[in-house]
Formats: structure tokens, C-alpha cells, sequence
């Protein structure tokens, strides 16, 4: 599936509540991660999320 | 109709009449969009303290108007706009008289203009009016009188739009005896009729306690009471909101996922559960109220989660349609398919980014929504976090993501930039996300809401995880995306609008659902016998708790004015007749 800008977009969407809920998560055991560390997580996140698309990403934009 | 076979025209060259009424109504809304969002935007800077530019004093002028404008005007616009639309392409055929369609959307729009004066009149001291009541707008916060004259009108004016579509609906219905109503159509009417019921307790709060009340003909009201009927209405005009967006998520975004509906008879019981389940739940509004039982609030309590089921089943038959529109798209697997759904459709994005921060609106719903612990969060910032996701998202994003795929087939353009749509409903999501996320965070800290200054002398606040400072960054943020959000919406829909005409219009076709309504039990159309019941859950939820706050809290006027013997007399006989009847049905049911 080739990443589109739309796709993109959408996955960016959806990962920010989950980046930014991972400190509630983290807080459960008691590691306390700064706002910074969120968003060095969700840029790492976003970076591996289009390299991977770049390496396996195949096919057309046809179906969406 | 235009069907999937045959030639494509679109809503405005078939009904010219119905699309200019539409249009004006959705000018209307857009406007009180802008102006409101911008009241927004001041209100998240000045109380983050990130930047002030209004003094503290006009924090609350900017208040009432965001939560009147964005609330009430905005939403409730989009929704004659969309429901007139809807009765008009349902039944396919005009409305009775386009006159009265101009009448209402004429009486509703002089009434926003006086409430709107009156509320932006409290920028302008020497003018002499204003109404800083906030959106909830009860005693003993008092306003000019025209606000309550424009907010009667305002109210007047939906009536008569609801009485225009069930006009329709009986023309309809002379020619088609036996038919089931059209799904749409049948949305519109169970929307309506619970409107009707749920606006009966704010028109008497108007009209004889708060206009007498602020041209001083009475002297004084019974704040319990007018409260207690601002809620009757104010928890049921949360699913008037709610309603045309689920309309569009039913029937719209099945077609734009690429399928069909999953169940028609299921988005008909959804809707009848809403009208009968969603007036007699206001008393939850009021658990922290003296004056009130604790009994009726527990009855409220239980009500409210009964209201959850029309919900869950709304969150099932969205996603089983969207799932079945992906596999026609191609999808496949157990979640690959949601990458054949049309992400590149700002229509379609919108709707479903809506639905799931809706999800998790229900989810902070349910903790306001219990008792015990609701006192954890009252009138805390978690409050208009929670409705922020709701109404301010589940509402608001759909109804500008359903504006995409409207707003053309009633102008016969084409929508001006597809990108730009996408890009708007994406910051809205993030957006909503930052603000929200750290609203419900700084409520469950105890930051207070409905103020400009919350902080206190010797006092911090504290939060669990992070800072309460990254807490107003991220309100502030938040708030920033999304008024640049509705700026990207308003300048896509202006130029969409001032667009040349479409060779391609928008296909308004809507596909037969999976399962239609004739798998659906006719006495679900029976909507007579729907009315009745809900009448009758308002009276037993309500007769009891109002007969209580009127003999203890000072009668129907307060304190100022007794109420006279007669009709002490008369409520008295009332509550024992109630009361009698009650015991006596326990005790034959025991």
C-alpha cells in the first residue's frame, strides 16, 4: 500500500492521542516521561512509519 | 430521485426552492461558526494566560457568545438546513409552501440577531446591555430582555420548521398509504417530536419566569425551578445536536466508505430510544443541587446509562457499514481493511475522526454521568472537555465534514479543494485531541471552569503526570488549531460556493441498506404511540422533583412573590395524588 499524502495525514492524526496518552500509560509505572520525550517518541514513530512505507510500500493509490 | 442507473442531477437543479432555504440556513450557521470560534480562541489564550486581550470582565461576554453561537446558532442552523434537505430528498418532493420555509428561517434568524445583540452588547458598557449568563442562561445570572425575547423567537421559529417538515410528511403520506416512512424522513420526525417535548420546559421558563423577570414585572424567580427547566431541556438539546450527526453517519457515510447501511431497522430503533430516552435525564445536570432528592437523581443517574445503548449500537452500525464499504473498495483482513477505507475524502475522514473522539466523549460522559463520581469533576474543566468531544467534535466535525459533500450538490459546483478539507478536519481532530485531552487532565486536578482567572491565592494545583503549566499549553494550542481549522473550513466553503458550475455534480444517490425496513416491525412507524410513552417517562421522572422545588423553594417565583393559596392548594392535591398513586401501585405490585 503506497503511503499518500492522505495517508499520511491520517496516520499522524491517529498517532498523536496515542503519543500523548503513552505518558498515562507510562505513569501507571511510575515513569514520569517529560512532554519532550512524547514528542521525540512520536517523531521516531512517524520516521519509521515512512521509511517502512518507502521499503515495502507497493501498488497503486487506486483504492483509496 | 436520482438513482444509481439513472441520469444524475443534482438537489439544487431538482428542488431550487428547498436549496435556497438550505443555503441560507447553512450561511447562518457558517457565520456564527466563524464568530464563535473566535471567541474561542480569545478564551483560550486569555484564561491559559498565554495572551490576554480582553480584560478579564469580557472573559464572560466571550463566553455566552461561544457557547450561544457555536452551541445553539451553529449547530442548530446546520440542522434545519440538513433536515429540510433531508425531507425534501426523502420524500422527493418539495415542501408545501417555500413561503413558510422563508417565514421560520426568517423568525429563527431575528431572534439569533436579538440574543446576539444583546450578548455582544456586554462588550459595549455605555450601550446598557448584555447578557453574560452563559449558554446555560438560568437564574440567578440575569440578561437584557431581548436576549430572552430573541432566544423565544429562536425556539418559536424551530417549531414552525418541524411543523413545515411534518407537513411534508402528511402530504407524503396521502400518496403513499402503507409505505414505511423513508429512513431519513423518519429521523427527521423522531427528532422533532423529541424537540418538542424537550423545548417545552424552556419556552416556560422564558416566557413566565425569566422575560417578566428581567423587565421587572415580577421581582423575583425560584433559581431552583428555572434551573431545573433549563436542564429538562439542556440534557435532551445534547442529542438535537447529536442526531442530524448521527443522521449523517448512518445514512451518508455508509455510501461514502463505498457500501451500504448494515441495518435500517436498527438506526430506527436507535432514534426511538433517543426520544424516549432522552428528556428524563436533566436531574443529572443537577447532582450537586440542594432542593432536589437524591432519589431522582438516582433515578436520573440510571436513565442516563440506559442512554448509552442507542449510542453503542450507533458505534456498531457505523463501523459494520464502514467495514462493508472497504471490502466493496477491496479490503481485506481483520483490520487491513480499514486502509481501503477513502481517507483522501475529507467528507468521509471527517465523519469517522468525529466518531471515534466521540467514543471517547462517551467514555468521560459516563464518569459525569455517575453519581458518586461526578462530584470528583463537577463544574471542573473536565466539564467542557467532555463536551468539547461531544458536541464540539462528534457535532461539529461531522457537520463540516458532511458540509463537503452538501454544500455542492446545493450550489452545482465543486467542492473548491479536497486537500485543504483533509488537511482542516485532521488539525480539528489534533486539535480537539491537545485541548480536550488537557481539559479533562486539569478537571481531574480541580481546576474550576467558567472563569477567567482560575487560579488561587496560596493555592497550586496539581497534576499526577506533567505540569499544570503544559496543561495550558496544550489548551492553548489546541485552541489555536482549531479556529485555524474553521478558518481553512470557511474559506473552502466561500470559495466552493463562488465556484463555477459543475459539468459532474455531486451524486446524492443514496444506496439501499443491507438490511431494509421491511425486516422492521411496522409499530416501529407508529410514531403516536412512540409520543405517548415518552410523555409519559417525562411525567414520572418530572412531576414528583418539580412539585418538590416549587413547595420548598419558595413557590414558582421565589421568595419575592408567594404563590397564590389556590394554586398551593392545587400543587398540593397534585403531589398527594402522585404520591397516593405511586404507593398504592408499589404495594399492589409487592
Amino acid at each position: 500500500m503506497k503511503l499518500t499524502k492522505a495517508r499520511a495525514l491520517v496516520i499522524i492524526a491517529f498517532s498523536v492521542p496515542i503519543a500523548i496518552e503513552l505518558r498515562t500509560v507510562a505513569g501507571f509505572f511510575n515513569i514520569d516521561l517529560p512532554l519532550i520525550a512524547i514528542a521525540v517518541i512520536e517523531f521516531l514513530f512517524l520516521a519509521l512509519m515512512f521509511v517502512l512505507y518507502g521499503l515495502y510500500g507497493e501498488g497503486s493509490e487506486s483504492a483509496s | 430521485m436520482a438513482t444509481a442507473s439513472g441520469p444524475a442531477r443534482t438537489f439544487v437543479e431538482r428542488f431550487p426552492s428547498e436549496a435556497g432555504v438550505i443555503k441560507a440556513n447553512l450561511l447562518v450557521s457558517f457565520v456564527a461558526l466563524g464568530i464563535g470560534a473566535f471567541f474561542g480562541l480569545i478564551q483560550a489564550l486569555h484564561r491559559t494566560d498565554i495572551l490576554r486581550v480582553i480584560d478579564s470582565a469580557d472573559y464572560y461576554t466571550m463566553l455566552t457568545g461561544h457557547g450561544v453561537l457555536l452551541a445553539i446558532v451553529f449547530t442548530i442552523f446546520f440542522l434545519t438546513g440538513f433536515f429540510h434537505w433531508a425531507t425534501a430528498r426523502s420524500l422527493d418532493q418539495p415542501a408545501v409552501s417555500t413561503l413558510y420555509s422563508w417565514a421560520w428561517f426568517g423568525l429563527m434568524t431575528t431572534g439569533t440577531v436579538l440574543a446576539t445583540i444583546a450578548i455582544l452588547g456586554g462588550l459595549v458598557p455605555n450601550l446598557g446591555i448584555s447578557a453574560d449568563v452563559l449558554f446555560t442562561f438560568y437564574a440567578p445570572l440575569q440578561a437584557h430582555p431581548i436576549f430572552y425575547i430573541g432566544l423565544a423567537m429562536f425556539i418559536v421559529g424551530t417549531w414552525l420548521a418541524g411543523a413545515d417538515w411534518f407537513l411534508s410528511y402528511r402530504a407524503w403520506r396521502s400518496d403513499n398509504k402503507g409505505e414505511r416512512i423513508p429512513l431519513q424522513m423518519f429521523m427527521v420526525l423522531t427528532t422533532m417530536i423529541m424537540w418538542y417535548l424537550a423545548t417545552l420546559g424552556v419556552a416556560v421558563s422564558v416566557v413566565f419566569f425569566l422575560i417578566p423577570w428581567s423587565l421587572g414585572l415580577i421581582p423575583s424567580v425560584n433559581p431552583l425551578l428555572t434551573r431545573t427547566l433549563f436542564w429538562y431541556f439542556g440534557h435532551p438539546i445534547v442529542y438535537f445536536w447529536l442526531m442530524p450527526a448521527y443522521m449523517m453517519w448512518y445514512t451518508i457515510l455508509p455510501k461514502l466508505s463505498g457500501g451500504r447501511l448494515f441495518s435500517d431497522p436498527l438506526a430506527r430503533v436507535v432514534f426511538l430510544l433517543f426520544l424516549l430516552l432522552s428528556t428524563p435525564v436533566g436531574i443529572h445536570h443537577q447532582y450537586l443541587d440542594p432542593g432536589i432528592a437524591e432519589g431522582f437523581k438516582f433515578i436520573a443517574m440510571t436513565n442516563t446509562m440506559f442512554l448509552l445503548l442507542p449510542s453503542l449500537l450507533t458505534a456498531f452500525t457505523a463501523v459494520a457499514s464502514m467495514e462493508h464499504g472497504a471490502r466493496q473498495r477491496g479490503g481485506e483482513g481483520y483490520l487491513r481493511w480499514l486502509g481501503a477505507l477513502p481517507w483522501r475524502d475529507p467528507a468521509f475522514t471527517g465523519m469517522a475522526l468525529a466518531g471515534i473522539l466521540f467514543a471517547a466523549g462517551g467514555f468521560s460522559g459516563m464518569i459525569n454521568a455517575g453519581m458518586n463520581i461526578n462530584y470528583l469533576i463537577h463544574n471542573t474543566l473536565w466539564v467542557p472537555g467532555h463536551f468539547h468531544l461531544t458536541v464540539g467534535t462528534a457535532v461539529a466535525l461531522t457537520m463540516m465534514a458532511g458540509s463537503y459533500w452538501l454544500v455542492p450538490q446545493l450550489t452545482g459546483t465543486k467542492l473548491y479543494s479536497r486537500p485543504i478539507g483533509l488537511l482542516q478536519v485532521i488539525m480539528w481532530f489534533i486539535g480537539m485531541v491537545f485541548m480536550s485531552n488537557a481539559m479533562h487532565r486539569a478537571g481531574l486536578a480541580g481546576i474550576p471552569r467558567r472563569t477567567a482567572e482560575p487560579q488561587y491565592q496560596n493555592f497550586e494545583f496539581l497534576t499526577p503526570i506533567g505540569s499544570i503549566f503544559e496543561l495550558r499549553v496544550q489548551i492553548a494550542l489546541g485552541g489555536t488549531l482549531l479556529f485555524l481549522s474553521v478558518v481553512l473550513f470557511l474559506f473552502n466553503m466561500l470559495l466552493t460556493s463562488l465556484g463555477e458550475k459543475s459539468d459532474r455534480p455531486v451524486d446524492e444517490y443514496l444506496p439501499e441498506p443491507l438490511s431494509g425496513p421491511e425486516g422492521s416491525p411496522r409499530v416501529l412507524d407508529n410514531l403516536g404511540l412512540w409520543t405517548g410513552i415518552a410523555v409519559v417517562l417525562v411525567i414520572l421522572a418530572y412531576t414528583l422533583p418539580l412539585a418538590g422545588i416549587i413547595q420548598n423553594g419558595g413557590g414558582l417565583f421565589g421568595g419575592g412573590l408567594p404563590i397564590p393559596a389556590t394554586v398551593s392548594a392545587g400543587l398540593d392535591f397534585v403531589t398527594t395524588l402522585v404520591t397516593t398513586t405511586v404507593n398504592t401501585l408499589l404495594e399492589v405490585a409487592a
